[in-house]
Order: structure tokens, then sequence, then C-alpha cells
């Protein structure tokens, strides 16, 4: 038990973090060797095991190859029994006691024991999650940093291919609007001359009606009122021949 | 017989040295100290996640002048909180038992709650003398009274802690002591005793980490009222 005592208080003075600095300043001056800064050995995976929720295991390892598997016991019961019966250990009520305190512990040990070994394996396990986490994060976002630099990189190849698209849709952009503006020049060409045509077909048919006209007031003012009554005194007669040659064609 | 079951409570030495110096220092020797390692052992890390949030929980009312104490207070309470548990275990001396080493712990620290109100702020830390919405007649008769119990503050402190572990103790000892002296004319009798010892010890399991608690809450209450 000293040696460890002398271990684990060396240990704290050098170790530990706002009040172990100021010792190990203090103590530096009686250091003889360097820190030594070979890599610390490595934690067991597991400790504390015990049979019987007191005695470690660790004494059923040691006691095994001489004395197999009740080794141990064999020695509790005799040292017992020798303590016992030679009266180095004599039995008082301090016994009781520490029966009642024996059987709270191994209670204790065995009842709770798992529970809080696994809330202590949590505790690291959550501070190792919590690295873990950070730098999957920070390679997750590198790997994406990648993805998008390739993406970067292949569109640029694409860029010729793009500048030729943007090239044929100004082209076809031009060609449309050359050919809309010939279809204004035609049409509107074309109304000029129609309305040329129809100027022309005017002038025609106002100059027939005018002719047409001139030619019917002149005849009808070269007819005299006599001839009129001698056409109407015609037409009478002839109308009367030709009643009497009908009457005579229907009786007959 | 009435005499030898204060045996127990009685100072050890060895050849003159005090025994009580290897027992104080045995907490110490218990814990295992900070490595340089990132992830701890089991033991280590519920060492550590103990201290923490017991002092997060304990500083929670505390402004931050109060946070100077937190050292003190969480190595007092895991020191007050080891000794309790290692002297439930048979032949061994509590050194908290003695009211010596609980007057020590309390009227110091209790004395540096108060000066430092008293020095600080005297008029807010004079004014915790009267109750709020107190009548105007009682109030000489307050003062007198809050005076009272201020001072009489350490003495419960030590007292509280000392009379708790030193009845635990001798209630042990008296039960084992009868379960002991019953064992041959009476088997029975004697089971139900070591039942009830039984229930006993685990009620001083409690009242050993309970009393150091109530102690470093106490203190950091007196802290909390004066800083």
């Amino acid at each position: 038990m000293l040696p460890r005592l002398v271990f684990i208080s060396a240990n704290a003075l050098k170790g530990h973090g706002h009040f172990g600095a100021g010792l190990v300043q203090a103590s530096r001056s009686l250091h003889t060797t360097s820190q030594s800064l070979a890599p610390v050995p490595p934690l067991p995976e597991k400790g504390g095991k015990v049979r019987h929720g007191i005695v470690p295991e660790e004494l059923f390892q040691f006691l095994y190859p001489k004395s197999g598997v009740t080794g141990p016991y064999m020695l509790g019961t005799g040292l017992l029994v020798y303590m016992l019966s030679k009266e180095i250990y004599v039995i008082n009520p301090e016994t009781f006691a520490a029966a009642a305190t024996g059987a709270v512990i191994i209670y204790g040990v065995k009842k709770f024991g798992p529970g809080v070994a696994a809330f202590a394996d949590k505790l690291n396990e959550e501070k190792v999650a919590k690295a873990q986490e950070v730098k999957d994060l920070a390679m997750a976002s590198l790997a994406r940093a990648i993805e998008d630099e390739k993406k970067e990189q292949w569109r640029l190849e694409g860029r010729s291919m793009l500048f030729d698209a943007k090239r044929n849709n100004v082209a076809m952009l031009l060609e449309t609007e050359r050919r809309e503006r010939r279809h204004t020049v035609t049409n509107e060409v074309k109304k000029r001359l129609d309305h040329q045509v129809a100027l022309q077909n005017l002038h025609r048919r106002m100059e027939q009606e005018h002719m047409v006209n001139w030619v019917e007031e002149n005849v009808i003012g070269s007819i005299s009122p006599e001839q009129e009554k001698e056409s109407i005194a015609k037409c009478i007669a002839d109308l009367k021949a030709l009643a009497t040659a009908t009457r005579a064609k229907a009786t007959a | 017989m009435t005499l030898s079951m204060f045996d127990q409570f009685q100072s050890p030495s060895l050849y003159g040295l005090p025994l009580i110096t290897l027992a104080l220092t045995l907490p110490w020797v218990l814990y295992p100290a900070l490595t340089g390692r990132w992830l701890n052992s089991r033991v280590l890390t519920l060492q550590g996640w103990f201290v923490n949030r017991f002092t997060q929980q304990l500083l929670l009312p505390l402004n931050v002048g109060g946070h100077k104490w937190a050292p003190l207070f969480a190595s007092l309470m895991i020191f007050l909180i080891t000794l309790n548990m290692v002297g439930l275990l048979p032949y061994t001396f509590t050194p908290t038992t003695q009211l010596s080493l609980n007057l020590g712990f309390a009227v110091p620290l209790w004395l540096a709650t108060v000066t430092i109100g008293m020095r600080n702020q005297p008029t807010h830390a004079l004014g915790h003398l009267l109750p709020e919405g107190t009548p105007t007649p009682l109030i000489p008769v307050l003062i007198i009274i809050e005076t009272i119990s201020l001072f009489i503050r350490p003495l419960a402190l030590g007292v509280r802690l000392t009379a708790n572990l030193t009845a635990g103790h001798l209630l042990i000892l008296l039960i084992a002591k009868g379960a002991f002296v019953l064992l041959s004319p009476m088997p029975a009798v004697a089971v139900l005793t070591m039942f009830a010892l039984l229930l006993l010890t685990l009620l001083e399991v409690a009242v050993a980490m309970i009393q150091a608690y109530v102690f470093v809450l106490l203190l950091s209450l007196y802290l909390q009222e004066n800083v």
C-alpha cells in the first residue's frame, strides 16, 4: 500500500490540472531526469472484476497456477479458522457490525455494480462520440467539397458547348428577326401596290359611269315629246295587235 | 460497560503518535489522481463526473463572487463523505466523531463567510438580522434572536455532524452488542437483532452521505447570504 501511496502522490503532484501546477513548479528543482515522453501504456478494456462482491478476481488468477480453482477458497477458510482457533481474532460485537456492513457492501456491489460501470462507460463513449462526430462532420464536409470541385471541373469542360449553343441561339434570333422584317417589307409594298390598283379601278369605274350617264342624258334629251307620243301610240297599237293575236291563238 | 462503549471515539495513538493524522490522510490516498489521458478509467471518469455535477449544483445559487469557494466546497464534501463512509467499516476510527475536528472546520469557514459579508457589504449583511415584514414592536427582540442564531451557526454545524455520526456509531455498537449477547441464549432474537442491524447500517450509510452534504450546503448558503 505504501509504494502505491508514493506512486499516487507523485502522480497527483505531476498530472493534475490547476492544483498540481503550483506543486509541480515547486518540486521541479528536485527533478533529476527529464520528463518521460514515452507513450503511456494503454488502459485495460474493463477493470475491477470482483468475485462474491469484495474479493478481486486478480487473487484467483494469481493463485490458480499453484493451487487451482479451490485454492483461494481454501486459503480463506484456512486463514479464518486459524485466526479463530488461535484467538488471534476474537469474536466480539464488532464482528456482527462487520457482518452487517459487509452484507450491505456486497449487496451494493452486486446490485449497482454493472449499472455504475455501464454509466461510466457511457460517459466515456459519449466523449468519444462527440469527438467522432466532429471528425465525421469535417470529413463529410470535405468530401462534399471534393464532389463540388469535381462538378465544377466537369462544368468547365462543357463550357465550349455552352458557348456554341449560345452562339446558335443568337444566330437563330437574328435570322428570325430578319425574316420578320422581310415579311413586313413585303406586306407594306403589297399594300402600296394594292392601293394603286384600287385607285386605277376606281378611276375606270368612275369614267364608265360618267360616260353611261352622259349617254343616257343625251339620249333622253334627244327624245322630243312628239317622238315620245308617237312611240307610245305605236307601243299601244303593237300591244293591241299582240293581244288579238294571242286571243286568236287561245281560241284556236 | 457504559464507559467501554465510548472507547471507540477515543482518538487513537500508537507509541505517542496520534493516528488521527493517518485517518485524515486516508481519503487523499483513496482517490486516483487525474492522469494526462483523454479517456480515463471508470473510477476516474466517475470521480470527475461526480465532482463536476456536485460543484455545478452547489454553485447554482451563488453569484460569481462565491465561485472562488468552489474548490474548497468540493474538496470538503469529498473529504467528509469519505471519512464518514470509511468510518462505517469495522475497526475503523471516524475522525468526524471528534467535536474538535468538526468545530475546526465549521468555525473558521463560518467566520470567513461572516467577515466577507461584513467587509464587502456591511449594510446588506446586517440586514439579514431582520427578516422582512416583521411588526414594529418585535424588531428589537427579533434582532437579538437573529444575532444569537447567527452566532450559534458554527456550533450547530459542528455539533450536528458530530452528534449524527457519534449517535450512529453508538447505535451500531449497541445493537451489535445486543445481537452478540443474545446469540447463545436466544438465537432467534439475535437474528431479528441482526436484521435491525442491517437496516441500521443502511441508514448509517445514508446519514453519512447526507450529513456531509448538509454541512457543505449550509456553508454555501451562509456564503450566499454574504457574498
